[in-house]
């Protein structure tokens, strides 16, 4: 553990961008909204600024990417094609302990089933991470009830710890203990540990209602989604909120379902796209003949939260999908974002 | 950072996004969390907006057709050709020549359109296309309210006690709308929808009035009969601020509440119930769907006179609101492209307005009202022989055989559909993020989209190339941008006048009117602050309701959905909207028709068979869906499939034209 003076924090991110493309929560001066984007600059990033509107998933798995590029050849009949992704090396400063959470979720997805997408780990390969504890939470949050924070404890190289004049500094890997030690970073004490601890305590405290009056339903929900307890009609009543948008799905850090698309472009050649998709379109699960296993609008609600709360999907990343980031609900048209589905829900058990 | 803030440019919710533009081109979206009227939402479409950007279905050059095919050109060329081509017209433009503005080009571009018409070629025949609902609900709140705009606020549905929604299927439509809405109504807002067909906004409310089709007006005049009647009306209101109640009472007075289930459907203790809680709410709002799939005129005019009754117009988080279906479709009326309108509805033949146009644009304007395109199309006798046609974005087009006649037919477009086809010379326009414009939403708020991307391969922007075509008539406009176009109509626009681009990008837009009196724009229509009485609309006291016979039993509605949104030329040039489409395509490639079990059982038809529609004008084969959101007696078809609008639903012209309240009895036959 090392300590760093407030304010030279940003020297880490400074001596980052050396090396790798650097990402950050940014601040969108005529709209306040919060990006996590790359910067052509350090000093552009804010470790102050509210959770990100965008989650950076953005970053390992973008909205559209190019994963191959093809030209055909008419008259000859020939067929020009080869990968072609970025393979920048990447650094991560400042993301928060759920977004952190969401991509090792990805990272089992993508990576830790028996195919290993390539794109995938391009993106992750020499990627370097650097997250922030939340001292306080923001309005929506609620990770204190999916264990994803307020502080992080895996998938960081550093993990920084706003303890008022000093950060606390965490190495979480031996690139990351490497990079402190070259940084000349000051050794912590035996005292900072119990001030992040404190810190960390009071984070908790401060949470809304809706958090910690959900604390311990969400494993009841879980054991209920899982057990398949839950009465048609509040699936009903969830369902006939979607306006079948997607956004909780754009939004979320731990939705990987994706399209595979073909932009021909003007020149003559195409693109091969992957686009984030969303399960709450119909088109994503329709069959030949009209066939769709989920083909009423709540089933495919039911299987979003299928999808973040059961112990089945679970197995697979190894925690719940959820990471308590609260944007599903920020973006939601109906009123069913996750903390609402689980009040829904809670509210049918105590019934 | 590469997140640039914009305006989302399909419906007229007018939602804020972020686009995320990487070495100058598109590759994302997301929502705006601060703009006033979305909040971090967006509907499937606004959430593949950058999916349209990317598109390289575009027109990349001037074009001349040449013995049937097109030939590409310089602009000097195509330019040059159509002056040519049209001085033949030049000295009966008003018999000859027409235009056809679009409501999804910029307010820069539909006024430059507006100008050349008038001021170069010389016609006042300018439609703007998909308008009809529109300026029936433009006209009835002009005239009555003096106000012809949505008289509320979206900003304040969240704040409303009542919220009625006249037919519209406003999640599908304007999704952000509903959301809106739905919001409202679980925080404690009484909303009632009034429809034949149970739509997601009848399930996310109160109550669900499923009328017959065809019955909303009378309805609609029960509601207010009962206000009356049941003297729940807002007396001191209707005495102190408004005029003309003694006329409207009177009519529909005539109207018998004891046959009011027959007619509608609805019992007379319902409508009475739903009279009294309009009338008691402290606050009230009725939305409605202007555009093609709006209501008539008549229909209109009894929502503004209930709301009236109510004494909710005019006041703190009230609204008559009609809903635009396209972005701009409120700023083509504010921009004066219709018949016999100036910028901000002033009108063509005051001479005082019509003065101040022809000083500034140096030239001499004919006052006489132009006519209307599609009635110029639809009369054996008319004399057009010259069309000139602007971002005609739809699938079909109508009256494609008349237009096919034409002699000469130019087109400006951003991209490429099946409009191009019909034109002898073609321009490219750059598109929105090209170049800068403004877009009004359904609200009255005027939106800056920046220009964020260079136009796709070089093509000029509006205020580049109008000019130069006026330059040919010795006219000469000066603009260096977009923002100088605005500048010139802010100076003749009394609605617009204290508005710059700085101002309005300060502030996510600005709602109008903006001037001396409203120097920060105009959330709501004050009637306090205005002074003025409220007329009410004349209404025509005919409740005639389509009947079913033994021929035809079956009373066809229609509409269009999400994802086959405006006849899908948008929508496929995207990837998840387009795929989404192409699902239902692939089940239905005929389209279908919902009808309920019983008339199913009846039939003897089962899902998916293929049946005959047969109506007085013609038959289409569509397949079966049976659903429950529909009654007995009443089938419905969501008009997505470009053979069943061309040569089944065009040939109800008539019907069609009525736009929402298009019902066509029918009869289903087994094959």
């Amino acid at each position: 553990m090392y300590l760093i003076e407030k304010n030279n924090v940003m020297k880490l991110a400074e001596e980052l961008a050396k090396s790798y493309s650097l990402y950050g929560p940014v601040v969108d001066k005529d709209t306040k909204q919060v990006f996590f984007n790359k910067v052509d600059s350090a000093s552009e990033i804010s470790l102050t600024a509210e959770i990100p509107a965008i989650p950076p998933k953005n970053v390992v798995f973008p909205q559209i990417e190019r994963i191959l590029k093809y030209k055909y050849d008419k008259d000859a009949k020939k067929v020009e094609m080869a990968p072609d992704f970025d393979s920048s090396s990447k650094a991560l400063f400042g993301i928060r302990p759920c977004d952190l959470t969401g991509i090792v979720v990805l990272d089992r997805f993508f990576m830790g089933l028996e195919f290993v997408d390539e794109v995938y780990l391009e993106h992750r390969k020499r990627m370097f991470i650097v997250s922030n504890t939340c001292t306080v939470p923001f309005k929506q949050c609620f990770c204190v009830c999916t264990d994803s924070g307020p502080s992080a404890d895996e998938g960081y190289d550093l993990n920084l710890t706003d303890l008022g004049d000093v950060y606390l500094v965490e190495a979480g890997s031996d690139k990351g203990r490497e990079f402190a030690e070259k940084m000349g970073l000051k050794a912590a004490g035996a005292e900072h540990t119990l001030e992040k601890k404190n810190a960390v305590d009071k984070s908790i405290s401060l949470f809304e209602k809706i958090a910690t009056d959900n604390k311990a339903w969400i494993s009841r929900v879980m054991n209920r989604v899982t057990t398949g307890f839950i009465k048609e009609e509040v699936w009903e009543h969830i369902g006939k909120q979607c306006f079948e948008c997607g956004a909780c799905t754009f939004v979320c850090p731990t939705c990987s379902c994706f399209n595979i698309e073909d932009h021909n472009k003007f020149n003559g050649s195409t693109d091969r796209l992957r686009t984030w998709d969303s399960c709450s379109y119909e088109g994503y699960t329709k069959m030949a003949g009209d066939h769709n296993p989920r083909h009423p609008v709540e089933d495919r609600r039911n299987k979003r939260f299928f999808c973040k709360l059961s112990y089945s999907q679970s197995k697979k990343y190894l925690r719940p999908g959820c990471v308590g980031c609260g944007r599903c609900q920020w973006v939601c048209p109906g009123d069913i974002g996750l903390p609402n589905v689980v009040t829904y829900i809670r509210r049918e058990i105590t019934e | 950072m590469d997140y640039k803030s914009g305006v989302c440019n399909f419906c007229g919710t007018g939602c804020g996004n972020f686009l995320n533009i990487k070495d100058g081109k598109v590759s994302g979206i997301y929502s705006s969390r601060n703009h006033p009227v979305s909040k971090g939402r967006l509907c499937v479409r606004g959430w593949h907006f950058h999916e349209l950007l990317m598109s390289d279905q575009r027109i990349s050059s001037p074009m001349i057709k040449v013995d049937g095919s097109f030939k590409k050109a310089g602009y000097e060329e195509a330019i040059n050709f159509m002056m040519e081509k049209m001085a033949k017209y030049s000295d009966k433009a008003a018999e000859e020549t027409a235009f056809l503005a679009s409501p999804r080009s910029s307010n820069e571009n539909n006024y430059l359109f507006a100008k050349l018409a008038r001021s170069v070629f010389k016609t006042n025949n300018i439609t703007l296309d998909s308008e009809s609902g529109h300026r029936s609900s433009m006209n009835v709140l002009g005239d009555g309210a003096g106000f012809p705009g949505m008289t509320g606020s979206l900003e304040d549905i969240s704040k409303t006690g009542f919220i009625l929604v006249v037919g519209s299927d406003i999640t599908k439509m304007n999704p952000i709308i509903g959301s809106e809405i739905h919001k409202a109504q679980m925080a404690g807002t009484k909303v009632v929808t009034i429809s034949s067909r149970v739509t997601q906004i009848a399930r996310l409310s109160n109550t669900h009035l499923q009328i017959k089709p065809g019955s909303k007006k009378t309805l609609l005049a029960a509601l207010a009969k009962a206000a009356i009647a049941e003297g729940k009306a807002d007396a001191d209101f209707i005495t102190g601020s408004t005029e003309g109640y003694d006329g409207f009472a009177t009519s529909v007075n005539n109207l018998d509440l004891k046959d009011i289930f027959s007619l509608t459907g609805i019992d007379s203790d319902t409508i009475a119930k739903i009279a009294g809680e309009l009338c008691s709410a402290k606050s009230a709002m009725a939305f409605w769907s202007t555009g093609i799939s709006g209501l008539d005129r008549d229909t209109v005019s009894y929502i503004y006179n209930l709301l009236l009754i109510a004494g909710k117009i005019g006041r703190e988080n009230c609204g008559a609101n009609p809903i635009t279906g396209i972005c701009n479709l409120q700023g083509g009326y504010d921009m004066g492209t219709a018949p016999d309108l100036l910028t901000g509805f002033q009108k063509l033949n005051d001479p005082e307005a019509s003065a101040k146009f022809e000083k500034s644009w140096g030239v001499k304007l004919n006052k006489d009202s132009g006519k209307d395109l599609y009635k110029m199309l639809a009369d054996k006798n008319s004399k057009l022989k010259c069309l000139v046609v602007a971002d005609h974005d739809e699938g079909i087009v109508r009256y494609a055989k008349e237009i096919e006649t034409l002699e000469f037919v130019a087109y400006f477009g951003t991209f490429d559909n099946p409009f191009v086809q019909y034109a002898d010379v073609v321009f490219p326009i750059a598109g929105i993020i090209e170049d800068e414009g403004t877009y009004t939403n359904t609200e009255r708020r005027v939106q800056l989209s920046r220009k964020r991307v260079e136009p796709f391969e070089n093509v000029m922007p509006g205020w580049k190339l109008f000019p130069m075509i006026a330059a040919k008539a010795s006219l000469s406009w000066k603009y260096n941008s977009s923002e100088d176009v605005f500048r010139e109509i802010t100076s003749l626009t009394p609605s617009y006048s204290g508005m710059t681009y700085d101002k309005i990008e300060k502030s996510f837009g600005i709602q109008w009117p903006c001037n001396d009196k409203y120097p920060d724009g105009c959330k709501r229509l004050d009637g306090a602050a205005e002074g003025k009485k409220f007329r009410f609309a004349p209404v025509t006291g005919r409740f005639a309701v389509p009947e079913a016979n033994a021929d035809y039993p079956i009373l066809l509605i229609t509409s269009q959905g999400q994802h086959f949104w405006h006849q899908n030329n948008i929508m496929k040039k995207t990837y998840i909207p387009r795929r989404e489409y192409n699902a239902t395509l692939l089940v239905y490639p005929k389209g279908y028709i919902e009808i309920c079990k019983e008339d199913a059982g009846l039939l003897q038809v089962r899902e998916h068979w293929n049946v005959k529609i047969v109506s007085s004008h013609g038959s289409m084969i569509v397949a079966v869906k049976i659903s429950e959101d529909v009654k007995t007696g009443t089938a419905y078809v969501p008009y997505f499939i470009r053979e069943m609008i061309s040569s089944f639903l065009l040939e109800h012209n008539r019907e069609f034209d009525k736009g929402e309240d298009t019902i066509i009895p029918i009869r289903i036959e087994r094959i």
